[in-house]
């Protein structure tokens, strides 16, 4: 380059290291062994109903990913599992995503009814008041099964291998409690002090939509999550005791007795679990059926009725 | 004949080409986020057209304001300054051409892929594999054209402005072959890490060292004060070719990527600072004793606009690109933000510069109305302002809602008026494009008389 050897060497060397220390390296020594809760595409066998792996392409095509991520970070409480590097190996092209206009949709799979789902798809605000999803009512029947299929996999196989526990001396109270909390007759106990004492913030039915939570900038717990489900009777009576701090749940232990504590615990084990449908694979899942929305004024995203699904 | 009409090999034809093509792609992609914008505010707006859903318009936005208007007015920019620069004439207008042919015809083809939702879904790498092709080959023979003009040039030494536009014409085909992954399928972080690689670079080795090649060509010719310092404009042209590459991996910070390469990517995003400030630096002080042109001279004030908009975007850069900074604007619509601070605020200021200072000097046209311009400055500085406040501000919104665990549908409902002043703001931005095309259309294609006698170098109150 008459003259300008040394810059232009400068320019092509600076260049093809940094290329060759983060592109390539990564490539030869970042390569995660399939942690087993990702999906594994090349094992998804098609189903009759939906096939996921098309699924895919369609959530791929309708560009789902500029508005909703499949990563979960230690802050987004609530939206499932951390994810690990072995998650995503079957994944290509990766929808990591950049930008949450809507919810994360790493564990998406089995929150929603495959019948929400795809209402969801035609209409979002009938069945979400304020959204700003776009309806993607052009989606021809197979194509929105497919789609519908797919978020039904996402997050499947990720499960919860260890979970927060209540402090060593929860465990000692474990062994001090004086109730039965297997047995009905405290639970039937417990119920009356519930009714009185929590009711009016997690709801009658433990749901966590009690007249008060409405006014709370941080929902009270809705005790049918499966979540709560895998909780011991220390972690109950640790948080009844303690209260949640930053939340306005309360430190009951101030209030209400060891005794009534316990039988409390024995109640709060028997609240009815929120979605009860588990599903391992997509040969397991409910077949879309042609859904019906209730009447809307609003004929223009009407969805496609009669005929059965997947043709 | 029509061989000479379609390749012309008259002086200038290129650059002319390029550029006015680029006010093209600009106006439809703006047009396009501009409709998406308006989704945003009422997503039962369009039903059943598939071609009109936000997602599709956004692929359809970032391909054409990235692909179609920055990177063709930067081929017709750096076709214009190249042989200025070197005094000489551009090496073939043909081939030139040839270019500004091609890659109209990658972006059609764009057009229909991105509608219709053909992507490859890698995000800012959605186009198809035979686009990409043509892209690569259309970048390739740009480069051939502009590094054989250099070769051929009559002043020895190499003006700042050069080292800028050649570093970004070798750097910037390579990074497009690696970053597009036409015809690799890898596993999915790896592919995150070579998408981010491409994300980031496609700023830094493209967008912003041809920019501020850019805008070290336009305010020393503008001001007719010399350069500051060349040695601090070479700190920051190696401080860019060191610490710009290897970023990427900021974009997934908290995905499961390997630390080690984290680590690099937040440490050179800081280094970042050190060419940003000396370039910014070398600006400021270029322009001492002359800060009252700005009143006087519209495209001094487009540059100069732009280096705002440029210091204030890299100083949110590497911030942001701090783990703890990451942790609670990521996401959001904060990034949305500061992202077209960059690519609309400082880079497309500057090309838009470049356009009114170079368009009458190829032509050889006088601009049509100056008050034109003055309604396309302006509306394009307050609607960008806007519509950066607002992005700003529902990003800090939806950072708040995700830090405390706020469900969706509750801080979505408190970032609404924010879209619909976001959508609002592109109205004005959609105008002043515009007003800018309208303005190149009467000063090339109505007779000379009737345009109002003006100086045809200077573009002047």
């Amino acid at each position: 380059m008459n003259g300008y050897r040394l810059g232009a060497t400068g320019v092509v060397a600076t260049f093809f290291t940094i290329v060759t220390s983060t592109v390539l390296l990564p490539m030869v020594l970042f390569n995660p062994k399939p942690s087993g809760h990702g999906n594994d595409y090349s094992k998804t066998a098609v189903a009759k109903v939906s096939d996921p792996v098309r699924g895919r392409q369609i959530y791929i095509r309708e560009g789902c990913v500029y508005c909703h991520t499949q990563f979960t970070r230690l802050q987004d409480r609530g939206y499932g599992p951390l994810v690990k590097a072995g998650d995503y190996v079957f994944e290509t092209p990766h929808q990591l995503g950049t930008a949450r206009n809507g919810p994360d949709l790493t564990n998406e799979g089995v929150k929603f009814p495959s019948e929400w789902q795809k209402a969801h798809l035609v209409q979002p605000r009938a069945l979400k008041p304020g959204s700003i999803m776009p309806s993607f009512s052009f989606l021809s029947n197979r194509d929105m099964n497919d789609l519908v299929g797919y978020l039904q996999t996402l997050g499947n196989m990720r499960k919860v291998e260890s979970f927060v526990e209540a402090p060593t001396e929860y465990k000692a109270a474990l062994a001090k409690k004086t109730v039965d909390t297997a047995a009905d007759a405290s639970a039937n106990a417990g119920r009356g002090i519930y009714t009185q004492n929590c009711a009016a913030c997690h709801g009658m039915e433990g749901r966590g939509n009690g007249p008060n939570a409405i006014s709370l900038l941080k929902k009270p717990a809705n005790f049918t999550r499966p979540f709560y489900k895998q909780w011991q009777d220390d972690m109950w009576f640790f948080r009844i005791t303690e209260g949640v701090p930053g939340t306005r749940m309360p430190r009951f232990g101030e209030v209400l007795s060891p005794e009534q504590r316990w039988y409390l615990v024995a109640y709060l084990k028997t609240l009815p679990t929120n979605n009860e449908q588990v599903v391992d694979s997509i040969e397991q899942l409910n077949p879309v059926d042609a859904i019906r929305l209730p009447k809307l004024s609003n004929q223009l995203w009407e969805p496609e009725t009669g005929g059965s699904h997947g043709e | 004949m029509f061989l000479n009409r379609l390749l012309s090999d008259r002086e200038g034809s290129a650059s002319r080409n390029m550029m006015l093509s680029a006010m093209i792609w600009g106006l439809l992609g703006m047009g396009a986020g501009l409709f998406a914008a308006t989704e945003f505010s009422f997503p039962d707006l369009v039903h059943n057209v598939p071609q009109l859903s936000m997602p599709h318009l956004r692929m359809f936005h970032v391909n054409a304001v990235a692909i179609g208007w920055l990177s063709m007015a930067y081929m017709g920019a750096m076709f214009y300054m190249v042989p200025s620069l070197t005094k000489t004439k551009l090496w073939s207008e043909r081939l030139g051409n040839l270019v500004m042919w091609g890659w109209n015809l990658m972006m059609i083809g764009a057009v229909g892929c991105m509608l219709n939702g053909f992507t490859e879904g890698r995000e800012y790498a959605e186009l198809p594999a035979v686009l990409d092709c043509m892209a690569v080959a259309a970048l390739i023979a740009a480069a051939w054209n502009v590094y054989a003009t250099v070769l051929n040039r009559r002043v020895k030494k190499l003006y700042v402005s050069l080292w800028y536009f050649l570093g970004a014409l070798f750097w910037f085909p390579l990074v497009y072959i690696i970053g597009q992954r036409t015809f690799v399928a890898l596993p999915g972080l790896n592919d995150a890490i070579i998408g981010w690689f491409y994300g980031h670079n496609i700023l830094g080795m493209w967008f912003t060292i041809v920019g501020v090649g850019m805008m070290y060509y336009l305010l020393p010719r503008l001001t007719n004060n010399p350069l500051y310092s060349h040695g601090l404009s070479m700190l920051g042209f190696w401080g860019i070719a060191l610490f710009y590459a290897p970023t990427g991996t900021h974009h997934v910070l908290q995905s499961p990527v390997p630390e080690w390469l984290k680590a690099i990517a937040v440490i050179s995003s800081i280094f970042l600072l050190v060419p940003v400030f000396s370039a910014l630096t070398n600006f400021f002080m270029t322009m001492k004793g002359k800060w009252q042109m700005m009143v006087t001279d519209l495209t001094l004030r487009f540059v100069l606009t732009s280096t705002v908009f440029y210091y204030i975007t890299c100083i949110q850069g590497p911030f942001q690109a701090t783990r703890w900074i990451n942790w609670y604007l990521h996401f959001t619509q904060w990034v949305v933000g500061h992202a077209h601070l960059a690519l609309l605020g400082a880079f497309s200021f500057i090309s838009t510069a470049a356009i009114y200072y170079g368009l009458p000097r190829v032509t050889g046209r006088p601009w049509y109305s100056i008050g034109l311009i003055r309604a396309h400055y302006w509306l394009k500085t307050i609607g960008f302002t806007i519509m950066m406040l607002s992005l700003t501000t529902a990003g800090l919104i939806q950072s708040a809602g995700w830090a405390m665990g706020i469900p969706v549908d509750q801080w979505g409902l408190q970032i609404r008026p924010y879209w619909l002043i976001r959508a609002f703001s592109g109205v004005l931005i959609f105008a002043g494009q515009f007003i800018f095309c309208y303005n190149a259309y009467r000063s090339l294609y109505t007779p000379v008389k009737a345009v109002a006698p003006a100086k045809v170098q200077e573009v002047k109150v």
